[in-house]
């Protein structure tokens, strides 16, 4: 990157991909780091001091989201609580079935986790998704089987902003005795997730996807659902996840959770209305561009810090490393940037053509973004999109009329 | 390593391309590899003088950061070389000369070389750049000549009125699906035009390279959100009790792949 841009200079826009932690919720972890630093198993004075936070944080966490602290066990993230849960849930009512159905606009962890149970003696079904990306609760229903036992469905998608219908897909597997998985990573902080409402038997959550530090998540497992632990050891979390507690992180992810709970409503409206000027000047100013995933428009469909576009005639990562030069931080789901060389399964699966799929480019906000952003970023994004259009063998500007 | 670990040189011909444009005009010839399905594509062309010398070079690529540094820099590398000395480029001095790629990207220098290598074959076998035009080479697999190909879907009777459709009288019936049209002639044509009122995602798939379509289907064909699919031969369907997806044949790549697809369109009786 060029030496004059600093990163603090930089337009972020990848909020899918790492949330700043809030410094509320910094300022709530010190005290753990060297004050408060008991083993919250250990019996003396200090032990009891990391208890007492452990059990206060839980119960913040758990009313964040409308659920009993005793249904909240913490991990190292929700990639571990997706193991711990679905695994976890397969494994131990493996005696009633062996079969779970996901969706194709699963998170890359749920389907590796698939790949994972499918070598190991398991059968999984994946439901295809509509052209916006949507999992339709009548398809689903139509691969369940006798040996069903466990649904996986992610309340939206982290990379095209689709929420799905869990409420819908809940209820209609109430009383089936098949389980319900939700990984809620990318809603979480952005939509109401409510275990009180919402009958599902088991969630995965981020800390960081709600400004908490990294590397530490939570699975919500409702009581009366049965789980073996995937980590042996010591036996902490009910037995269900062994391993010291992180109290520090655990009291930044409790600090975060509160944040939310007071500012969620206004900090998504103010997030909506950053988004969809973005979309609306994009659509307007650059020709031969399309939103991938359901209308902006329509707010009950989509997550609103997500603006997903693919540009005809240009790849992926070449626009992700031109607005770097520019001090834009945006992300692709281009098959060149990607570990595996494959474009991405959701935007397939939705139905586009393999070209397509690499001309994408996604923009997601938060917290910290600022409507000026918007005009930052379209003062270099339709330059970075001629130029790489002047360059390419496929792309044609339509001739004037 | 991350894909873009990028040496400095990587990035300054990414940044500041060489050699960017098209060559027309007497004694050029032009080198097509590579396949929007892998990512990357590259033309590359070339202006010849009577001595054999690669006297003007000019490239476009679709692809990522090192596929356009290394079209960039095999043009720099070659302009001024006869065409053998030309053909002795290696993936490999592409790769060094840009001081190094990650694992991952070189695949990229070896399509530069390979596009390379096309328009020197074009030139040497009398390849005019419009008859290049029509055949692209893929790395993989040889070029298949786009001859007639029979559709024969093998399951189609099992999805008609689940999916597959052989008229469409209400074109609101597949609102919002994903329709993919067989390409039957003007008709057809013309019908998947119109269903772009009802749904954002129309394929109007063929076999050959282009549609068999009027000059006048054509044009108002270019200017619609029809996406074009072409050498692609449709095989069969699949669907958990109504059509899903399509297993097409792509006839350039010589590979099968899934088509996401919720309604099938294959109009009968294209008079």
């Amino acid at each position: 990157m060029p030496s004059h841009i600093s990163t603090t200079d930089v337009v972020y826009a990848d909020y899918q991909a790492s949330k700043p932690v809030d410094a509320r919720v910094v300022e709530a972890m010190l005290p753990y780091f060297t004050r408060i630093y008991g083993n919250a198993a250990s019996l003396h004075a200090l032990g009891d001091e990391a208890t007492a936070a452990l059990e206060s944080a839980r119960l913040r966490i758990a009313a964040a989201f409308g659920a009993q602290p005793s249904e909240i066990i913490f991990t190292s993230g929700a990639t571990e609580a997706n193991n711990l849960g679905i695994i976890g849930y397969m494994q131990r009512n493996r005696r009633k079935g062996n079969h779970v159905v996901i969706t194709e606009a699963e998170h890359i962890s749920i389907l590796n986790i698939a790949k994972y149970l499918e070598k190991n003696g398991f059968r999984v079904t994946r439901c295809p998704i509509d052209l916006y990306g949507r999992v339709s609760p009548k398809k689903l229903r139509a691969r369940i089987t006798d040996d069903t036992i466990l649904v996986s469905v992610g309340w939206a998608s982290s990379e095209i902003g689709t929420i799905q219908p869990v409420q819908e897909i809940a209820e209609m597997l109430t009383g089936t005795g098949i389980a319900l998985h939700t990984d809620a990573v990318a809603a979480e902080g952005l939509v109401p997730i409510d275990m009180s409402t919402t009958p599902v038997s088991l969630m995965s959550l981020s800390s960081n996807d709600i400004y908490g530090p990294r590397g530490l998540g939570a699975l919500y497992v409702r009581k009366g659902t049965q789980i073996a632990p995937v980590l042996m050891g010591g036996g902490q979390e009910h037995g269900l996840r062994s391993g010291t507690e992180d109290v520090a992180a655990i009291a930044g992810m409790a600090a975060a959770a509160d944040i939310m709970t007071a500012e969620m409503s206004a900090e998504t409206t103010r997030i909506r209305a950053i988004r969809d000027r973005l979309v609306e000047r994009v659509l307007a100013e650059i020709p031969d561009v399309h939103l991938n995933g359901a209308p902006a428009t329509e707010p009950g469909r989509r997550l609103p810090n997500n603006a997903h576009f693919r540009f005809a005639g240009v790849e992926g990562e070449a626009m992700v490393l031109s607005l770097r030069d520019k001090g834009v931080a945006a992300a692709t789901g281009s098959a060149c940037s990607s570990k595996t060389l494959e474009p991405s399964h959701t935007l397939i699966s939705c139905g586009l053509l393999h070209e397509e799929a690499h001309g994408s480019l996604e923009f997601t906000f938060g917290r910290f973004s600022k409507s000026e952003e918007v005009d930052r970023i379209m003062a270099v994004l339709p330059g970075v999109i001629a130029r790489l259009r002047a360059l390419s063998p496929l792309y044609e500007a339509a001739a004037p009329a | 390593m991350k894909s873009t670990q990028y040496t400095e040189k990587t990035l300054d011909h990414f940044r500041n391309p060489r050699n960017v444009g098209t060559l027309e005009g007497p004694n050029v010839a032009v080198g097509r590899v590579g396949n929007p399905v892998c990512g990357d594509m590259m033309d590359i062309y070339i202006r010849v003088t009577d001595e054999d010398r690669i006297e003007d070079i000019k490239f476009q690529t679709f692809g990522c950061g090192s596929a356009v540094a290394t079209s960039s820099m095999i043009t720099e590398l070659v302009k001024g070389m006869t065409l053998d000395e030309a053909l002795h480029v290696t993936r490999a001095d592409v790769a060094d000369a840009l001081e190094g790629l990650p694992p991952i990207k070189m695949h990229c220098s070896n399509l530069a070389a390979d596009a390379l290598h096309e328009a020197v074959k074009n030139w040497r076998e009398h390849v005019s750049p419009e008859d290049a035009s029509k055949k692209r080479v893929d790395k993989s697999c040889h070029a298949r000549p786009a001859a007639v190909v029979e559709v024969e879907i093998s399951n189609l009777d099992e999805y008609k009125g689940k999916g597959v459709y052989t008229r469409l009288d209400d074109l609101s019936e597949v609102a919002d699906q994903r329709v993919v049209v067989l390409d039957t002639g003007d008709r057809s044509a013309q019908l998947a035009i119109d269903l772009t009122e009802h749904t954002g995602r129309v394929v109007l798939m063929t076999t050959s390279k282009e549609p068999s379509v009027s000059s006048a289907v054509r044009s108002a064909l270019r200017l619609s959100d029809v996406k074009l699919l072409s050498e692609a031969q449709p095989l069969e369907l699949e669907g958990e009790g109504e059509l899903e997806r399509i297993r097409v044949h792509d006839l350039n790549e010589d590979e099968d792949y899934e088509l996401t697809a919720d309604a099938l369109v294959v109009l009968e009786d294209e008079s």
